[in-house]
């Protein structure tokens, strides 16, 4: 098979690709269009992109069961949001907790507020399968604590973390949990009302199947963030500080209007194909895939086995090779996609024993067939007869 | 010299969500740019009639449209002569 190259996107973890036709359409279409800037002067095409970018706030909380759409505040992507909620909420003396699976996103705003004297931190350690353990949670409050972070679904070995049980943890002490859904949006339902959710950062370019430069942050009523930026509005002009109200407030400078476009388009490909036929199909694809990798010899495979658990993310080392030098070779002998290293989660990668080594990641979509899979899966045993594995 | 009534809002979000809820009322409203003698947090604002602004006020209201205020100007030669708010 060497030699037969492929066009194997397996790096939907990192952005989706293929988009649903509709995405592309929807998003030239408005850029074509003659829409004005959302917000700014009060003319006919100005109000076209008010009441689209309205329309992408009301789906957005429809699709996460949030009651008012004004709580959403459009950003760049989930690092943005994620940012916007650790630098607008935390204040000199505070205390994070945080899990071990976090995404640098995370990470390095917590380091940086931490370095600089500002906020206090302790790591949630995680299962060498992801799972934060509880027990430590429960031991781990202070007087202090301020926020609790949580990544939903893992980027490195897909595992989904109970989050209700550990925001009901929080909310018994008075705090407020901010969920990191990077991975988890568009792949498994999210409801902030049932889950209780306080702060919510979400990308847009991943499972939403939107394109980038897309996301936002929900902030639940009564948690005022100090604005992360300020600047124009085209409201309240004669006031000095950014305005107080939601959106408004952490929506400074002119918005993605283009990408929102996209981004609509593609929520309603997830509402119309439905979330749960998707998360069954990807667990399919999943429970195929990790099941012939273990066929592979030589492999070792990270993250639980149950797809029940799990987003359609595994990752896997070979033998004692480099799994950077592995992805070079899936590429360009076979045209398979895949990413490889640390994933920016190093602590994950520590708790799963792979650090700083890191592992290949495969992250199937919503478009990949299993044939891809079985493609995938005779390069990999080309390879490892190739390496003497 | 003729006379506008317009309704202002806390923010777009807040004039759309109004729009959108008055699509299937059979009332006479235009979104409109504010004019620059009412103050308003928002950018636009919607025009009705005189008669109709207490009904539209009200309406708007119980569904929990964040209003910032009810006016009646009196218009002439693309200038205002007389501004009063109304709630
Ligand atoms: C868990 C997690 N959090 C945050 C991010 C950051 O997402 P973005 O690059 O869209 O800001 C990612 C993706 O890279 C992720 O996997």
């Amino acid at each position: 098979m060497t030699g037969n190259k492929n066009n194997i996107y397996f790096d939907n973890a990192a952005t989706s690709w293929p988009k649903p036709e509709t995405v592309y359409h929807s998003a030239e279409i408005h850029m074509r269009s003659a829409f004005g800037n959302p917000g700014r002067s009060g003319h006919t095409r100005t109000l076209a992109a008010d009441r689209l970018i309205y329309r992408v706030r009301e789906k957005t909380a429809d699709f996460f069961n949030i009651a008012d759409p004004a709580r959403i505040a459009f950003t760049l992507n989930a690092t943005d949001a994620l940012n916007m909620a650790i630098k607008g909420l935390l204040e000199k003396g505070d205390h994070v907790l945080y899990t071990a699976m976090e995404h640098n996103a995370v990470l390095r705003p917590l380091t940086r507020l931490k370095t600089e004297g500002i906020i206090e931190t302790t790591m949630i350690p995680c299962s060498d399968e992801g799972d934060p353990d509880l027990v430590f949670l429960e031991n781990a409050y202070r007087p202090s604590t301020r926020l609790l972070i949580i990544n939903h679904a893992s980027n490195v070995v897909g595992t989904i973390v109970p989050i209700k049980r550990m925001i009901e943890s929080a909310h018994q002490r008075g705090v407020p949990a901010l969920v990191d859904t990077a991975q988890s949006a568009g792949c498994i339902k999210i409801d902030i009302q049932a889950d209780d959710i306080d702060l919510l950062a979400f990308t847009g370019h991943k499972s939403l199947l939107g394109p980038t430069g897309t996301g936002g942050l929900y902030v639940r009523p009564g948690l005022d963030l100090k604005p992360l930026r300020e600047g124009g509005t085209g409201s309240q002009s004669e006031l000095d500080l950014q305005p107080e109200n939601m959106p408004e407030r952490l929506e400074a400078g002119t918005l993605n209007s283009t990408g929102l476009a996209g981004l609509l388009a593609g929520i309603d490909y997830i509402e119309d194909r439905g979330l749960d036929n998707i998360h069954d199909q990807e667990k399919k694809i999943r429970a195929y895939l990790y099941e012939r990798l273990l066929d592979i010899k030589g492999i070792t495979v990270f993250g639980p086995p149950e797809t029940d658990r799990c987003t359609c993310v595994v990752s896997f080392n070979l033998g004692d090779t480099d799994c950077g030098s592995l992805g070079h070779i899936l590429e360009n002998r076979y045209g398979i996609f895949c990413r490889t290293g640390l994933h920016c989660a190093p602590y994950a990668h520590r708790t799963i024993g792979t650090f700083p080594a890191g592992t290949v990641r495969i992250s199937p979509g919503i478009f990949t067939k299993t044939d891809d899979i079985d493609y995938f899966i005779k390069a990999l045993k080309e390879i490892a007869t190739l390496t003497g594995i | 010299m003729g006379q506008n009534c317009y309704i202002t809002f806390s923010s777009i979000h807040q004039a759309i969500r109004a729009e959108k809820l008055l699509e299937k009322k059979r009332y006479a409203y235009k979104m409109v740019p504010v004019p620059r003698s009412i103050s308003s947090s928002c950018g636009s604002a919607l025009q009705c009639t005189c008669q109709d602004i207490t009904a539209l006020g009200n309406f708007l209201g119980d569904k929990n449209i964040e209003i910032e205020g009810l006016y009646r100007v009196k218009e002439a030669k693309l200038r205002a002569l007389s501004v009063e708010k109304l709630s």
